[in-house]
């Protein structure tokens, strides 16, 4: 038996919990996590959006999209497991 | 045309990931039987997804940012879209409208469906 985690194992953890997903370019999303495939491509409930103003790119709108999505795995950067967000994060403390 | 078919090559993995479903391979149940399993357990695959918008209003976002708004008539595991009563949104303003359009997958960021 070995106690190596795999990465896909890690993201089926964390099914039914909130997930903060980064996306290749400026846009970031949240939601709880129902469930994704080999390409990761993911369904959210209660997704939220956060994404650069189209008339002003330092503006970042946050989009409640009261759905649930399906979100192509193709642009997928960066997937935190149990984060609701910037928000929420680290990062907002630094 | 052929240049067209091996840049699309990748896809095609993906049209058979989602037609297989993720779920664990039991020869003595269908794939409903499975698919209903999985929503016993509240999971629900992309394939479960795909399969539960079908005739659904959604809202497909494009990596451009621009919305269409429609009834989704056909989709398949490319994430290619047929839509009917669609709206374009650009920028969150309605730009125009059309009977029926088609999606080509590649440009899709995500497709949302309102929660019953």
């Amino acid at each position: 038996m070995s106690n190596r985690i795999l990465p896909l194992e890690l993201i089926d953890k964390a099914i039914g919990s909130p997930i903060w997903i980064l996306m290749r370019g400026q846009t970031e999303i949240t939601g709880i996590l129902r469930g994704f495939d080999d390409y990761v491509n993911l369904v959210l409930d209660d997704a939220v959006e956060f994404s650069p103003d189209p008339r002003d790119k330092s503006v970042i709108l946050k989009k409640e999209l009261k759905a649930e999505i399906l979100l192509n795995g193709n642009h997928v950067a960066v997937l935190v497991p149990g984060s609701k967000g910037p928000d929420d994060s680290l990062a907002s403390k630094a | 045309m052929r240049s067209l078919y091996h840049s699309s090559r990748k896809q095609e993995k993906l049209t058979e990931s989602i037609t297989m479903s993720s779920e664990p391979k039991d020869s003595t149940k269908t794939p409903a039987e499975q698919s209903a399993a999985a929503v016993i357990e509240n999971k629900r695959s992309p394939a479960d997804f795909l399969k539960a918008v079908l005739g659904r209003p959604v809202n497909v976002r494009l990596n451009t940012g621009t919305d269409y708004r429609g009834v989704l008539a056909c989709l398949d595991g490319y994430m290619n879209i047929a839509m009917e009563q669609t709206e374009e949104y650009v920028d969150g303003q309605l730009k125009s409208k059309y009977g029926d359009c088609f999606i080509r997958g590649n440009n899709v960021l995500y497709i949302s469906s309102p929660t019953r």
